[in-house]
């Protein structure tokens, strides 16, 4: 890993993970300052479907943590107060904390809405020695933004995201170089990200408990006993960034591969119209997504799940790329008639793109001036939308659609909070 | 049923009616060709339930009568029989008992009162030379869409007007159109979507005829299209849908006309061509004062660049393409030099043989890739 990086050969790398606390309740707080202190749970109303996409501090304090179901919190917290949520903010302020960020190094990766990696080796005769340059970071966030955050300081992603987790709330923590290990060695092995229950049962068997205890270990073993994954533990131990999610360089500017959205019901829905109304209000918001990164799709993808929960996903390439929504609506509505079986209860529907390119590639011979009329309206709809916001101009077709957006503080996929926060429930 | 055939016309008859047998049948009585004898004749039938084909063989027929027997495992075993008469006798079981020399084969077949029946053919319409149609066929296949979603685009509209007969194929990225002087002459209008898979089996037919001066019948009625050669009739059933409204893709006016050489302008694609994007196989040309360059942006194998000397002083303009549309068109057309049209990298571009006097009309309008 060192050799692959020429910057690791000369200087110890400054990694800061910057964790926005309690972030959508913050936002929230912010629009209604009754809510301070109270306990809140964003994602849902407590009689619903679906999880909890946030929980104020007051709330996690009865033992709510996100992608809990909605009724569990409701169980676990009664007097909690339960809001749907507002997406289009929480996208607002992420963008403006990320634009802060750039501001302190063009090395950001946002891991997640409300998260995000700075690398910031060799900014120190810009911004000083780095707690210095947090603090600034952190009040700069403040100021602007009225939200608070966490930062964790260290010379590895793994590590630095461990450091802000032990400055929650709003806190900064460094970890110097050369105490990596120190720091680490007390920590429950559950801490490391990515060592979920089942690793942390099969450690515990060997004797390990403590991070410390890992690193004693030898690789060999450890590769024996794991494969792979225990070479990655290995070297996580002594607090690398080692293993699939964390070798990826800061900044280095990735496309997404797709792009989509979907919707549980909070009933199961049999009507068509209703159905194909979601359908196009989800079309609509992935060709916002598809325009805003200036990719075009050549695969849509429907998914389709029944209230006993079957799962059907189907795709279709089409013969030119695109990032309109009336191709994306009619595509999905073909794919969606073409799956459902008629008058069946579906729990879930959603529909997304993949494919994507930055060039639109082939040109349409028979409806080529169609599409770039539509492209030119749909540009200016954008602006509006930039300016009004998303719900300020809306298709028709998708005006019926039971449209509340889930957006997750941590999505799948990415080392969450969900399963270390379950843990420490315990 | 009980008769006696030349291999060399059982297995050439045979041979023109696998292109119609599906090779995943949903049927089982559609992998079988249909085998009937009466008079002198014995005549063989295939079908997808789309597209139908009849051909005949001159036999010695001692008891008329059909059967039917798998198409493909007919022909591979009749193939390898040595040049002699092979005697086909069915019995009441529907096997039939191929004889050849000192071979002896028994075949099962399936009832032949199972088998689609082929729909009668109509008054003719029309005679056209078959070498006529062929050419037609040809110059547009390759444009029809491959897409299945596409279905009124996955075939090419013939239309047939008192003094001309024109062939337009389109995918919705590229559009091949042809036209040639009618020879039969032909009062009204006529118009029908043929079907790709009908059209390469009539190219097929074709290709196998005496003669490009060979006359081939043409025939419509409300759902199917007919095509008579000699004892041969292929009968398809029409395409429904309405075909786009094709003259309105026609450009009117060019701004830039480049004329290649097409041989040279071919083989320079087809090199340049190696190196471009595996998926879109897009290439960029660039007119400039000269000179016209081929060139494929940088990709994971590598990039290559090319230039043919061309008549040019117009503002210098890229503009990119797929190069198997192009190479179609190149490898279809006849003449040694093609003129390329072209106005700007957002606006179709087109290709045709360069003027002179061809005796027929040809246009292929490509639209461009923004790379």
């Amino acid at each position: 890993m060192a050799a692959r990086d020429p910057r690791a050969l000369h200087a110890v790398r400054t990694i800061f993970h910057v964790d926005m606390d309690a972030f959508f309740v913050s936002v929230e707080e912010l629009f209604d300052p009754g809510l301070k202190g109270k306990p809140v749970v964003v994602g849902g109303q407590r009689d619903e479907r679906g999880v909890v996409a946030a929980a104020s501090y007051a709330a996690r304090k009865f033992g709510v943590h996100s992608a809990m179901p909605l009724r569990t919190a409701a169980k676990l917290c009664p007097q909690a107060i339960f809001l749907d949520g507002h997406p289009e903010r929480y996208r607002e302020y992420s963008h403006r904390v990320h634009e802060i960020l750039l501001e302190f190094t063009p090395q950001v990766s946002m891991a997640s809405i409300d998260e995000a990696y700075l690398d910031m080796t060799g900014t120190e005769r810009l911004w000083g020695p780095p707690l210095r340059a947090a603090t600034l970071l952190h009040d700069r966030i403040g100021e602007r933004t009225g939200l608070n955050c966490s930062i964790g300081i260290a010379t590895s992603k793994m590590l630095a995201k461990i450091g802000s987790d032990f400055a929650k709330p709003n806190g900064i923590a460094w970890v110097p170089p050369g105490m990596e290990a120190a720091f680490l060695a007390p920590l429950n092995a559950g801490r490391i990200p990515g060592v979920g229950r089942v690793t942390e049962e099969r450690l515990r068997e060997m004797g390990v408990r403590r991070i410390g205890d890992l690193a004693r270990l030898d690789e060999d073993f450890l590769l024996r006993r794991f494969g792979q994954w225990g070479l990655a533990l290995a070297g996580k131990a002594r607090g690398l960034d080692a293993g699939a999610w964390f070798e990826g360089e800061i900044g280095a500017y990735e496309d997404p591969k797709s792009i989509s959205h979907e919707h549980t019901f909070s009933e199961d829905v049999r009507d068509a119209a209703r159905l194909e109304a979601t359908l196009a209000r989800q079309a609509e918001k992935v060709g916002r997504r598809l325009r805003e990164h200036r990719l075009f799709a050549r695969t849509v993808e429907l998914k389709l799940r029944y209230a006993d929960f079957t799962t059907l996903s189907r795709s279709r390439t089409l013969p030119e790329a695109t990032d309109l929504d009336a191709d994306l609506i009619a595509v999905s509505r073909d794919l969606f008639h073409r799956t459902w079986k008629k008058g069946a209860a579906v729990r879930l529907i959603g529909m997304g793109v993949s494919g994507l390119d930055e060039a639109q590639g082939q040109v349409s011979l028979l409806e080529g001036g169609k599409k770039e009329r539509a492209r030119q309206a749909l540009a200016a709809v954008d602006r509006i939308r930039d300016r009004f916001g998303e719900t300020s101009v809306q298709l028709a077709a998708g005006m019926t659609a039971e449209d509340r957006e889930k957006v997750h503080e941590n999505p799948i996929g990415l080392p969450g909070k969900a399963p270390r926060g379950s843990r420490k429930s315990r | 049923m009980e008769f006696t055939v030349s291999k060399a016309d059982l297995v050439r008859e045979l041979g023109l009616s696998q292109g119609v047998v599906e090779k995943k049948a949903t049927l089982p009585v559609l992998s079988n060709v249909l085998l009937e004898a009466a008079g002198d004749t014995v005549s063989i039938s295939a079908t997808d339930l789309e597209l139908s084909i009849r051909c005949q063989a001159p036999a010695k027929v001692s008891a008329e009568g059909g059967g039917t027997l798998p198409a493909k495992k007919l022909l591979d075993y009749v193939r390898l029989l040595p040049d002699e008469e092979i005697r086909v006798k069915f019995s009441d079981t529907n096997w039939a008992t191929l004889t050849c020399g000192r071979s002896k084969t028994k075949i099962a077949g399936l009832a032949r009162d199972t088998y689609p029946e082929m729909p009668p053919m109509p008054e003719p319409l029309a005679e056209l030379p078959v070498g006529l149609l062929s050419a037609m066929i040809s110059r547009t296949v390759f444009a029809i869409a491959a897409e299945e979603s596409r279905f009124t685009l996955n075939g090419a509209l013939l239309v047939l007007k008192p003094d001309t007969l024109t062939m337009v194929a389109t995918d919705g990225h590229r559009l091949a159109l042809v036209e040639y002087p009618n020879p039969a002459g032909l009062a009204g209008e006529q118009r029908a979507l043929i079907p790709r898979k009908a059209m390469l089996e009539l190219a097929r037919l074709a290709s196998d005829a005496g003669g490009s001066e060979e006359q081939i019948q043409f025939a419509m009625d409300e759902n199917h299209l007919f095509f008579r050669m000699g004892a041969r009739l292929l009968a398809g059933r029409k395409l429904a849908g309405n075909f786009p409204d094709y003259e309105r893709v026609l450009p009117r006016s060019h701004a830039h006309t480049v004329t290649l050489p097409r041989e040279e302008f071919r083989a320079a694609i087809e090199r340049v061509s190696q190196f471009s994007d595996e998926r879109s196989r897009a290439v960029k040309i660039r007119f400039g004062d000269g000179e016209a360059t081929i060139h494929s942006s940088l990709s994971e194998s590598g990039e290559s660049e090319e230039s043919l000397a061309v008549d040019y002083t117009g503002p210098t303009t890229e503009i990119g393409f797929n190069a198997i549309y192009l190479l179609d068109f190149l490898r279809a057309t006849q003449e040694e030099q093609v003129e390329f049209h072209f106005k700007d990298p957002q606006s179709a571009g087109e290709l045709m043989p360069a003027e002179g006097e061809h005796g027929y009309r040809y246009r292929y309008v490509v639209m461009p890739m923004r790379i």
